[in-house]
């Protein structure tokens, strides 16, 4: 404590009992156990923190905001926690070349809006933009529905200053197009804390389009919104956002904040094109048109931003939505083939059935990338095993369907035994080559992403106070 | 089950750790920190709740840091109700171990705020103070006027009036220009207006925030009491408004229900009246939304409505975040009170375009916060009864 | 792709596409046992916008699958003779990057046989995921030395309706353009949209009838700077009236405003090193893609984070079998 006093500022740095039980996990479900916490501000005081960790023998584990929905930023193997929250300036923006500097702590909305003023915004914007850091974004490659056609997180970091697990620090990547040798950027954007902590990151900001349309589609079956989904993408339209709400969802979010939504539909489309008038008119008329072929009871071009912002508002709220009817919810955050939309979604439904649970379905259709949450009261007893059950059979219908496991939330604690599911030994043992590359002493972010061979019981496999 | 600090498990569990109520609370924005968050708030009072961590001083602090201003409640999806979880939390906690601290406590709320002229004549002893220079600016009192404190408020005490003023105790000691305005206002748009007589001043806000409980329900019933019938209860001050809006749930009575229904903002009354004619000045004024108007009452909506005729209005960028007044707040936690203020002075300046703006504020602790930062903070009553035409 | 798992230090290996990059960051030393992969289309389906290839199937054959559909993938290499495999390997993006990306960006899922025989998938066939870590964005840009690339999945996007390249003073102007390149005598700039839209930003500009050309030698390299400076970079490279004739020869050059690639081409190798030097006084670098002089090692600049590197090939290739002398630890490695 004295050494990482020392080295981040009296007052910057704790072992308080209540204090360290704060940080003991992120949004997930599993809980750990921190051995200090510190918040540095700046690179260097980062770098000094890792060093006082490893000199003392213990891991480290970087934390953003604590949004995270896969145990990412909780301690395992007590670590020291470094906290990047007091380091939440933009230090530098051009306008011209559409780079800006960040601190790591800066929430991704913020930056959003610190950047409005000169016509850009920075593009992947997950539901939690408002509370999430880039530090923790570039952690998990963060996604959001208008990632769609701009691309996750990795796509928009030109460049990393870390601060290494053996306390050294680098810069990975360049604002120059390419640099020399492996794409070390790449690696590190995604890898959860597990490669080193970024201290400064440079982000490629989007000019804002000139044009928006958001559409809002109805349909009598959620297969019938599905193929619509398909079928937009088919003719040969990339829409900037496309997002499904089921009718359980869609029901929920009107009795919350009244977006507008029919309350009768079974399924509902949120659409949005933009870029040119030309293409973006042209675009609205061939969703329509696909929407009708398949059959949508509604086809509506929101008349103006205000509806346009409430619209999303509907869409942003729908985890809120679900947490005021339902005490718990479990979620998950697998993507498959388009393609598959419609028979992966009556598989859900169908396994839901089975284990007599509520499954409701609000999720980035465009992409493929489910969020089937199952809805319980935790106070009702062994609902827990055949909710765990159901998620598992779901997870295991995407994978059959070609799919993944995690499109957006990580795989952290939540997902690391899982991973055998989806990748051979081969594969997990590359993977782990690659990470001791990166950090051959297991001190950055220990336990979590790639399965170990040692199971200490760290992890409760039921945790308690679920939500996801 | 419920621990020693009695909250509802149900409330306590609602929370599900998302965190996207963080970037709304001032106390977290300014130290980056959980324990200085509602997710770590509540975290700590289930730890204590559960028997996992001590009522120690930690706990205390980290209670006691918070500023009651309900941006959180506001901001968070699952719908926690924080403002009762932090009520009853402090509630709970055992009187506090200083006795000097206790002392003054017991001054400050069972004896000056209660009794009105125990009140006025302190700010007397005040306003000394200030020409004596013996108060120190960083005390967060406002320039005390002695004309305006000296000149009684024109407004009749009881009777049968369309509408009641209610005045308060600091404020109708501190701002009681602003009651001038509000009554102007009123009576411009054809209303008789009343106010209540000065024994029922004080609306027992911030004993609630205190966690003394008690006092402020008998606080709250002399202040029904002293405006009967089924008049509107007009009230000029955020912080007052929404205590008197929650007299329903803190009684729990019927009578106290009823009440509650006829309270209203300033300008939440005036926007459902026809508007006074105003001058258009075409002056700029940055709003800015006490948080018990905008996160609780949620009639921010109004200040607007009834300014724009004549007032070029601005927004800031902050999403209504806290000055960092919050009732007594900038007295007993003066080092964060001032650091949150000078988030929000910057939102202010960068709203106007990096000048010292005009700021219509409805609550007298944020005006009392920001004038002492040198804003020219005005409340909207001010600022409608400046451009009241004849 | 028969190579047997063989730890024998002596048996190197070097994977071969079409040669249409074969000097990028090389070559390997004489020798290697050369291994191809296999050549087609292995899944393809329209409406998911993912297009499945065997690693020595050509540009030129997946564009031609993709444009059945009205789709593409922007990995615009150089030669349409170049194996998906290679371009991958050599990670050198087109002039479309502005509008759709670096090739990195297109790749979700790569299987590659490592340096010690075992075959590894990274990366998943769906347009979204984060499972795992990243292989295909480590393995783009690797130049075959962290393994011999079987087959890749590739995101689609839509053939854009009009494609034009335009030309004129302001180019800037437009709204995301696909392209802008300048060559010191004119900016051009490509447009890509619904006709009504390319031809409402294309007013005001001249319509070109054929695509610029990016310049051409026996040396050619890539420059890589900063966009901010890319302008004064290209400038630099055009000599001076004033230098002598003695002075190394002319630098033709091609650069992509908004990118910050420059594309060089000489005649002579002094030429080709004066331009490396031009990139690394405007603090960026030039990889030699053809010629060159002997003692050219390809970058002409210390490897960043040199030793990570080091370990991260090692963590593939333990034995330094594939491609050995090929960068980017080349020099070090042969
Ligand atoms: C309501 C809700 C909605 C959400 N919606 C989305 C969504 O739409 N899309 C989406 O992708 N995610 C979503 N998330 C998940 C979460 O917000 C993201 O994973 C986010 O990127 C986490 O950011 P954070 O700052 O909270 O990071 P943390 O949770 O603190 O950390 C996340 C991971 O990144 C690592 N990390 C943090 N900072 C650094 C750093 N400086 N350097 C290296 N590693 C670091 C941590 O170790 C951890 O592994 C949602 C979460 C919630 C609660
Ligand atoms: S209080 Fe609400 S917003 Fe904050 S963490 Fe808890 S559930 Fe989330
Ligand atoms: S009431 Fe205000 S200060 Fe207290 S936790 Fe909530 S947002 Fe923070």
């Amino acid at each position: 404590m004295t050494d990482l006093r020392a080295c981040v500022g009296e007052g910057r740095a704790s072992d308080e009992p209540l204090e360290l039980a704060l940080y003991a996990r992120d949004a997930g479900v599993a809980v750990g156990r921190a051995d200090a916490v510190c918040f540095p501000g700046s690179g260097a005081e980062i770098a000094a923190a890792v060093r006082v960790a490893r000199r003392h023998g213990r891991p480290f584990v970087a934390r953003g905001s604590g949004t995270g929905l896969a145990g990412g930023s909780t301690p395992l193997g007590d670590p020291v926690v470094i906290v990047t929250t007091q380091m939440n300036r933009v230090l530098e923006v051009d306008a011209q070349t559409c780079v800006a500097w960040v601190e790591p702590g800066v929430l991704n909305l913020d930056l959003s809006r610190e950047v409005a003023p000169l016509g850009l915004h920075y593009a992947p914007d997950p539901s939690s933009q408002q509370a999430c850091t880039i530090g923790g974004n570039v952690g998990t490659n963060a996604g959001g529905p208008h990632c769609l056609s701009e691309g996750v997180t990795s796509a928009h970091i030109l460049a990393v200053d870390v601060v290494l697990p053996d306390g050294t620090e680098a810069r990975l990547g360049s604002l120059a197009p390419d640099a020399p040798g492996y794409d070390l950027r790449g690696c590190f954007v995604g890898s959860e804390g597990t490669m080193g902590i970024a201290t400064r990151i440079a982000v490629r900001l989007t000019p804002d389009p000139p044009c928006v349309a958001t559409i809002l589609c109805a349909f009598d079956s959620v297969e019938a919104a599905a193929a619509t989904v398909s079928g937009v993408i088919a003719a040969g339209v990339l829409p900037a956002a496309l997002e499904m709400m089921d009718a359980r969802i869609t029901q929920a979010v009107e009795d919350f904040v009244g977006a507008g939504y029919p309350r009768d539909a079974q399924a509902v489309l949120l659409v949005e094109v933009d870029g040119l008038e030309g293409g973006v008119a042209t675009q609205v008329d061939a969703i329509s048109s696909v929407a009708r072929t398949n059959g949508a009871t509604l086809v509506r071009v929101a008349a103006d931003d205000a509806e346009r912002a409430l619209l999303w508002k509907g869409r942003k709220s729908a985890f809120g939505a679900i947490a005021r009817i339902a005490p718990d919810y479990y979620l998950h955050d697998a993507v498959v083939p388009r393609t598959k939309l419609v028979d992966v979604l009556r598989r859900v439904y169908e396994i839901a059935d089975a284990h007599e649970l509520i499954v409701m379905n609000v999720f980035h259709a465009g992409d493929g990338n489910l969020h089937p949450l199952l809805v319980f009261d935790r106070r009702e007893p062994g609902i827990w095993d055949r909710v765990y059950a159901a998620g598992t059979e779901i997870l295991d219908a995407c994978l059959d369907a070609g799919g993944v496991l995690t499109g957006e939330h990580g795989v952290g604690i939540e997902k690391r035994d899982l991973m055998a599911r989806m990748f051979s030994v081969d594969d997990l043992d590359a993977q782990a080559r690659l990470r001791d590359a990166f950090d051959p002493d297991g001190a950055a972010n220990p336990q979590k992403v790639l399965p170990s061979g040692s199971r200490c019981g760290e992890l409760q496999r039921v945790p308690d106070g679920t939500w996801i | 089950m419920s621990g020693p600090l009695h909250l509802d498990p149900d409330t306590l569990n609602a929370c599900v750790s998302c965190g996207l109520c963080l970037p709304h609370c001032p106390t977290y924005r300014v130290t980056g920190r959980e324990i200085a968050s509602p997710r770590g708030r509540i975290a700590a009072m289930r730890a204590v709740e559960t028997g996992a961590v001590p009522i120690d001083t930690e706990f205390r602090a980290a209670m006691e840091e918070c500023v009651s201003c309900r941006g959180c409640e506001a901001a968070c999806p699952s719908g926690v109700q924080f403002g009762s979880l932090m009520e009853g939390t402090r509630a709970a906690l055992p009187a506090p171990p200083s006795r000097l601290r206790r002392w003054a406590e017991w001054l400050g709320y069972r004896v000056v705020l209660p009794h009105h002229r125990l009140l006025l004549a302190t700010t007397w002893f005040a306003w000394l103070g200030q020409k004596l220079r013996l108060v120190p600016a960083r005390f967060g009192l406002p320039r005390l006027s002695a004309r305006s404190m000296f000149r009684p408020l024109a407004v009749p005490v009881g009777g049968t009036p369309d509408a009641w003023l209610f005045t308060g105790c600091v404020m109708d000691a501190w701002l009681r220009d602003t009651h001038r305005s509000a009554a102007r206002v009123m009576a411009a748009t054809g209303t008789a207006v009343s106010r209540p007589p000065s024994s029922a001043a004080c609306c027992g806000a911030l004993h609630l925030h205190a966690g003394r409980e008690e006092e402020a329900r008998s606080l709250a019933r002399r202040v029904i009491a002293s405006m009967p019938g089924d008049a509107p209860v007009v009230v000029d001050s955020a912080g007052c408004g929404l205590a008197m809006k929650e007299y329903g749930v803190l009684l729990d009575t019927p009578a106290a229900r009823a009440f509650s229904a006829r309270v209203a903002d300033f300008s939440e009354w005036l926007v459902r009246r026809p508007l006074p004619k105003m001058r258009a000045t075409g002056v700029r004024v940055v709003v800015q939304d006490p948080c018990h108007l905008r996160h609780v009452q949620k009639v921010h909506g109004a200040v607007r409505n009834v300014l724009a005729p004549a007032y070029e209005l601005v927004e800031t960028a902050d999403d209504g975040l806290c000055c960092g007044a919050g009732g007594a707040y900038s007295v007993l936690q003066p080092e964060l009170s001032q650091r949150i203020l000078a988030r929000k002075l910057d939102a202010l300046r960068s709203a106007a375009g990096r000048v010292d703006p005009i700021v219509a504020s409805a609550n007298p602790g944020c005006m009392v916060q920001l004038r002492g930062a040198g804003i020219d903070a005005r409340h909207p009553a001010d600022l409608i009864a400046e451009v009241l035409d004849g | 792709m028969t190579t047997p798992p063989d730890t024998n230090r002596a048996l190197d290996i070097a994977p071969v596409g079409a040669r249409t990059h074969w000097e990028v960051g090389g070559p390997p030393v004489a020798g290697a046992t050369e291994v191809r992969a296999p050549v087609g289309v292995l899944a393809y389906e329209p409406a998911d916008m993912t297009i499945t290839v065997g690693a020595g199937t050509t540009f030129d054959e997946l564009d031609r699958v993709l444009a059945e559909q009205g789709q593409q993938c922007a990995l615009d290499p150089r030669s349409r003779a170049a194996t998906v495999g290679g371009i991958l390997a050599c990670g050198l993006s087109g002039p479309r990057r502005l509008r759709h990306g670096p090739v990195r960006d297109h790749v979700l899922e790569v299987r590659f046989e490592t340096g010690d025989g075992r075959l590894v998938k990274g990366g998943g066939p769906t347009v979204k995921n984060v499972t795992g870590y990243d292989l295909p964005r480590l393995f783009v840009g690797s130049l075959g030395t962290i393994g011999v690339l079987h087959q890749a999945t590739l995101r689609c996007r839509p053939r854009p309706v009009r494609s034009q390249w335009f030309t004129g003073v302001d180019t800037a102007r437009a709204f995301r353009p696909a392209a802008r390149l300048w060559d010191g005598r004119r900016e051009a700039v490509l447009l890509e949209g619904v006709d009504v839209d390319v031809e409402a930003e294309g007013r005001g500009l001249a319509a070109l009838a054929a695509p610029p050309r990016f310049p051409d030698g026996p040396h050619r390299g890539r420059i890589s700077v900063a966009p901010g400076a890319v302008r004064a970079c290209a400038a630099a490279l055009t000599r001076t009236p004033s230098e002598s004739a003695s002075a190394p020869g002319e630098v033709r050059w091609c650069a992509e405003l908004g990118v910050g690639t420059i594309h060089v081409a000489a005649d002579d190798a002094a030429a080709l090193a004066r331009a490396r030097s031009v990139a690394h006084a405007h603090g960026g670098w030039m990889l030699r893609e053809a010629g060159g002089s002997a003692a050219d090692d390809g970058y002409g600049c210390a490897l960043p984070n040199a030793a990570l590197m080091r370990r991260v090939k090692d963590a593939f290739d333990p034995a330094g079998k594939l491609n050995r002398g090929r960068l980017p630890l080349g020099a070090v490695h042969a």
